[in-house]
């Protein structure tokens, strides 16, 4: 029987940076994925003449050639960055409120953000210039810890971060607050918190402001072909450097001896032996269902349950039979709120009938990316807690998603003006249910675990060590420590790769 | 800068504390919980991977067309059938001579069967059909079928569609048509459907009694029969023509087309000429028409995991036809190139295909699919499993 170096459940992003660099590094890696495609949700399907995006709406940290951001320095440094197209999107975003009935719109580039602030406020300029100083040291700090992981020097972070140690365990709301910031101001420059499906008064400021830094301050992109182009140009790449990827092969239980995972065996009992596991399988699945119980300590089954769910993906795919300008839609991203209370709108978002949703037309970066004519809008908002599940049924769920769907396509033309249901020529709906069956998300949490408090991504990267529980098994992917997002799972694939070469190395030293 | 009042905040002492603070949580928290899923568990009832039956009734309609009624294999570990939307399909898979076929089939009931434990399935003779003949002549009550789950969109859609539906059949183009009805009828689906169903003779209209039966109690179902080859003045003359439209579609219709590929082609040309918009025109599973110039027969190596398998191919039968009758058990299910499910890599050869659906980063690293892909020479085909 073959040994892997590493076995990996699941080809999401994550899985398949850390593969990719662990099959150029000499490894024997195998990925076992249940799908017939790579990439997990970072995919495409097709409707009629559409390939849609089944969930990637913007990619940061890509930069430009002459700026390249660090993803894109990954990209270079696996040797893919040459066989994707990057299109940049044009414009930031624009909000609509809905129970103010105001619109507010941003370009990129921070000096164009804090100039429109102050239009929009006046006397925001000063705090808003704070943010944005602090959002720059918490990036680079938090670059810095994700960096040096276990190695990190508190002195380090105190003489180059002392802001940043000021804020490390604060919300976004109260950082605004002691910066005081206009409220307004903060109610505009948090209608991002969707980004999170966490709100403001509990999710860290540190990975707010770092994330929202990078989407400001740098260009976000979108790749010509989908991410499926991503996510099969990493498949392709581990394919040619002597990896094996094997579909339609659910993962079903970790074998275990001596209480380390040795392997994993599939639905059809085929077995498969590795040095270590990498779960994309979020921890609280493996642990309940994958592992027999005897093998999972204690502690394993009180972090699983000592976390909550994060936001439980509801997304709308329409190709249009018209030109994206010609019925009024000239911004790529629309974020449509019911408030702008982020305390108040993510309870609301529990109920099925809210209409917070984020809308991309995909033609405004991607010009070509369908036949002429025509246009494709991506509708992405989530469920905050069981409300969808508490009501869904098998008999009523064709006919609740589609009632969801309605409500939110009319919400967009009610906020917006801009009527497009008369021109859909082409709709899919994923609900949680969808995002359960295809990616295994618990209850369709594809933001994987809620990003709040002490779940918030700090605490997160500084136990992580510590919270591996059965040895040689390693989780990744959006449950994992650095959260959701595309950028964010193919930077933890690439570090959790250089832990797992570095811990063989250690391994190698101690021989 | 303004921030001297971050002094107020929580600061170095918490910092230090974080990864303490957590742990202290986790500590307190119980490990006995209810790792139970809600959307998972009904993602499972909805998408089953497989789902195993046996045949409980045959109905014959008439020597060339029989009704399958199939009913969970509790045996064989389905307890429940999967609920489905009016439309839809499962894909069923026979073994034949060595060969594993699979065939898509149109579940021709209302989705209100499928809670009571039974979906309904038709099979029209073919000629020379492996499948359907063996369907038609062998095929006993009390055999067992591994099935998808229920796949497909020819569905409507009450957000893109118009709430009249105008359909237009022949032959087993009518089965998913028989769904809709029936899902009208119960309630299930809201829109009026007038069903155009075209046949060569009275004999062919081997549903008309159920759904005379269904337009005799639901005044959203209207149904038109059309015969083609036989005279009689109850019923329409003829073929599907523009007159016709004209005469039974509402103000604003979506149009449902399902029926054979020459079907497919005229009423095509028939929507064109009224100018119907794209959007409202839906279409079933259906097979483009391709020219293949040669009959040659090529050599077929199909690499699966370790292993690998060749055979011969001609150049008039797809990869898929070829690993069929082999006996090759390759992921497939609409035959029609549109659910994707067959997605394989083309390692090396040349093949034609009638595909427009495959992803555009598939093309550049030469993914097929299968089901409608023909060799052009000898091919090296990987599967994905």
């Amino acid at each position: 029987m073959a040994k892997y170096d590493a076995i990996f459940i699941g080809a999401g992003n994550s899985n398949l940076t850390c593969a990719l660099r662990l099959v150029k590094s000499g490894k024997k890696v195998l990925i076992l994925e249940k799908n017939n495609v790579p990439g997990g949700v970072a995919t495409s399907f097709i409707r009629g003449r559409f390939e849609f995006d089944a969930s990637l709406q913007e990619l940061m940290e890509v930069g430009t050639e002459e700026n390249p951001g660090v993803l894109y320095k990954l990209f270079q440094d696996l040797k893919i960055a040459d066989q994707i197209r990057f299109f940049h999107v044009p414009t930031c975003y624009h909000i609509y409120v809905k129970n103010t009935d105001q619109e507010y719109v941003f370009p990129f580039g921070i000096r164009n953000f804090i100039d429109k602030m102050e239009e929009y406020v006046p006397k925001s300029r000063e705090s808003v210039e704070t943010f944005f100083h602090l959002a720059l040291e918490c990036r680079n700090a938090l670059k810095y810890i994700e960096k040096k992981q276990a190695n990190i020097r508190y002195e380090v972070l105190l003489n180059d971060y002392p802001q940043f140690i000021k804020i490390a365990n604060s919300s976004v709301e109260e950082v605004l607050n002691a910066i005081e910031m206009p409220k307004k101001a903060q109610e505009i420059l948090t209608a991002f918190w969707m980004y999170f499906a966490s709100p403001i008064h509990t999710l860290s400021f540190v990975h707010f402001a770092s994330v929202f830094y990078e989407y400001i301050a740098t260009e976000i992109v979108i790749p010509k072909k989908r991410s499926h182009e991503i996510s099969l140009t990493l498949a392709e790449e581990i394919l040619k450097n002597g990896g094996r990827i094997q579909y339609l092969s659910p993962v079903q239980s970790i074998l275990m001896e001596n209480g380390q995972a040795i392997g994993v065996q599939l639905e059809n009992e085929e077995k498969f032996y590795g040095n270590i596991i990498v779960s994309g399988v979020a921890p609280s699945l493996v642990y309940s269902q994958m592992i027999p119980k005897e093998y999972v300590p204690q502690k394993a089954l009180q972090l699983i349950n000592s976390r909550i769910l994060g936001g439980r993906g509801f997304s709308i795919y329409l190709g249009l039979n018209q030109n994206a300008n010609e019925i009024g839609l000239a911004d790529y991203q629309y974020i449509i709120m019911d408030s702008l209370d982020s305390k108040r709108e993510y309870e609301n978002m529990n109920q099925i009938t809210h209409s917070n949703i984020r809308v991309t037309v995909l033609n405004n970066a991607n010009p070509s990316c369908s036949p002429k004519g025509t246009c494709i809008l991506q509708f992405t908002s989530f469920f905050s807690g069981d409300g969808f599940d508490k009501i869904v049924t098998e008999e009523n769920y064709f006919q609740l998603k589609e009632q969801i769907a309605k409500r939110m396509i009319e919400s967009f033309e009610n906020a917006t003006d801009i009527l497009i249901m008369p021109y859909i020529e082409e709709i899919e709906i994923a609900t949680p249910v969808t995002f359960a069956r295809y990616g295994n998300y618990l209850d369709g949490s594809i933001f994987g675990y809620k990003v709040t408090g002490l779940d918030n991504i700090l605490p997160r990267l500084f136990n992580e060590a510590n919270e591996i529980y059965i040895e040689h098994l390693q989780f990744s992917g959006s449950y994992g420590p650095n959260a959701c997002g595309y950028a964010a799972t193919y930077l933890a694939g690439d570090q959790l790769a250089n832990r797992i070469l570095s811990l063989e190395e250690g391994g190698k030293e101690h021989e | 800068m303004s921030n001297k009042n971050l002094n107020h905040l929580h600061g170095e002492k918490e910092f230090l504390n974080l990864s303490r603070d957590r742990e202290k949580i986790i500590k307190k928290t119980s490990p006995k919980a209810n790792f139970e899923y809600t959307a998972n568990q009904l993602a499972k009832k909805l998408h089953p991977k497989e789902q195993f039956v046996k045949v409980a009734q045959i109905i014959s309609l008439n020597d060339h067309v029989k009704t399958f009624v199939l009913q969970p294999d509790e045996s064989a570990g389905t307890l429940k059938l999967a609920y489905f939307k009016p439309g839809q399909y499962i894909s069923i898979c026979v073994e034949i001579d060595g060969g594993i076929y699979s065939r898509p089939m149109t579940l021709c009931c209302s989705p209100k069967c499928a809670l009571k434990g039974e979906y309904r399935i038709t099979v029209y003779r073919v000629e020379n059909g492996i499948v359907s003949n063996f369907f038609l002549d062998e095929v006993k009550e009390g055999f067992h079928f591994k099935i998808s789950a229920p796949l497909g969109d020819f569905c409507y859609s009450s957000i893109r569609d118009h709430k009249n539906v105008l359909a237009l059949a022949n032959g087993y183009g009518i089965l998913p048509f028989i769904s809709m009805a029936e899902a009208i009828f119960d309630d299930l689906l809201d829109c009026h459907l007038t069903i155009l169903y075209e046949a060569k003779t009275k004999e062919d209209l081997v549903f008309k009694e159920k759904l005379d039966d269904i337009t005799c109690k639901s005044k959203n179902v209207t149904v038109v029969y059309v015969l083609s080859e036989e005279d009689d003045n109850e019923y329409e003359s003829g073929v599907i023509d523009k007159k016709l439209i004209l005469q039974f579609k509402g103000e604003e219709n979506s149009y449902f087309v399902s029926g054979s590929t020459s079907f497919y082609a005229r009423i095509n040309d028939l929507l064109k000429e009224l100018d119907i918009a794209k959007k409202f025109v839906r279409h079933d599973l259906f097979r483009g028409e391709i020219e293949l110039k040669n009959d040659e027969e090529f050599s077929l190596t199909v690499l699966c995991g370790e292993d690998k398998c060749t055979m011969k191919c001609r150049g008039s039968e797809t990869l898929l036809q070829a690993m069929e009758k082999n006996g090759i058990a390759a992921p497939n299910h609409c035959h029609v190139g549109v659910c994707g499910f067959c997605r394989s890599k083309l390692i090396s050869g040349k093949v034609k295909t009638i595909d427009e659906n495959i992803r555009m980063a598939d093309k550049v690293y030469n993914y097929v699919h299968p089901c409608v892909t023909y060799p052009e020479s000898d091919i090296i085909l990987q599967l994905p499993n």
